[in-house]
């Protein structure tokens, strides 16, 4: 997965209209609730096999910031 | 006194007989647009020359047991197609009694197919908040009584609407704060194509104001779906006449 799909993807993680970039802010999205951060540690799990927790979402302020943890 | 508007768009499976074509065929009458999504194209459009406003009525010819993880997908394809949604009556399903003798896993599977896994994907696409119209939204999941009470010869049957009635209350919970609502209609027997001569040989007797019609329930999923029950959520109704 490039940096690209993994935007595209995240559009659907988060089930959200607003154009995502890396430089988003995770507070800004309405979307961002707990939910969403669960449905985050789904995605990376099942995509890059890498298991997150619930805290380290709490370190976490933008899309760029997903993205690292995904290895991208 | 419930309405609908043209604007307000419901996705109706199983809307080609039965409770499904009753719920289709009541929505459009109370002025809303029903995308009607069953198998066979040629009774879906004999339900639609039943209608009162055929121009509100769009058939769109699916088998819902294919590919059900896609089902999202098409949800979002519909939603390309017509636009957002204002609810999902979801009146497709299967029945038969089988003993648990000749119960197999394949059987078991064909049934939860339907009448479990394809309701959860389509409430999964349904719910993703860029297909539906937001607060208001409302998704009514026709389940079965027999989910809440197994009967001899059901272990599938009431199998997948039990697991189902379980999951669609979660789901209830999980959509409450954004104002989406999920309920699920639970009748018995209803004089429908899929109550076959063995269902009425072993329920005769057994109501005591006779087999349900499809409008019973068809009356209920159109309450449930329309703003008048905007306060209900994550419930169970059963329609039965008191029975069980």
């Amino acid at each position: 997965m490039n940096r690209q799909e993994f935007l595209t993807q995240m559009q659907d993680v988060l089930q959200t209209d607003e154009e995502l970039s890396y430089e988003t802010a995770l507070d800004d999205l309405a979307e961002w609730d707990s939910l969403a951060v669960m449905a985050t540690m789904a995605f990376l799990d099942k995509e890059f096999g890498v298991k997150t927790t619930m805290k380290d979402y709490k370190e976490m302020l933008t899309i760029a910031d997903i993205a690292q943890k995904a290895g991208l | 006194m419930i309405s609908f508007n043209a604007e307000q768009r419901f996705i109706v499976t199983g809307a080609s007989s039965g409770i499904g074509e009753g719920v289709a065929l009541l929505l459009n009458e109370l002025g809303a647009s029903v995308i009607a999504v069953a198998r066979n194209v040629e009774r879906l459009s004999a339900m639609k020359a039943k209608a009162k406003h055929p121009e509100n009525i769009f058939i769109e010819p699916k088998d819902l047991a294919e590919d059900i993880e896609n089902l999202p997908n098409y949800v979002k394809s519909l939603k390309e197609k017509y636009g957002k949604f204002q609810g999902l009556a979801y009146c497709a399903g299967i029945g038969g009694i089988r003993p648990l003798r000749a119960v197999e896993k394949e059987t078991i599977q064909e049934i939860f197919d339907i009448n479990y896994f394809a309701p959860v994907f389509m409430a999964k696409g349904f719910a993703d908040k860029r297909n539906n119209n937001g607060k208001g939204s409302s998704i009514v999941i026709l389940a079965s009584a027999g989910g809440v009470r197994g009967e001899p010869g059901m272990t599938e049957y009431s199998g997948s609407k039990g697991a189902l009635i379980a999951s669609m209350q979660s789901i209830a919970r999980e959509l409450a704060p954004s104002y989406i609502r999920v309920n699920c209609v639970s009748p018995t027997l209803i004089q429908t194509q899929m109550a076959d001569e063995i269902a009425r040989t072993y329920a005769e007797g057994k109501y005591p104001m006779g087999l349900g019609e499809v409008s019973d329930v068809a009356n209920m999923v159109i309450y449930l779906l329309a703003e008048q029950s905007h306060w209900i959520t994550a419930q169970n109704y059963i329609v039965d006449c008191g029975v069980i």
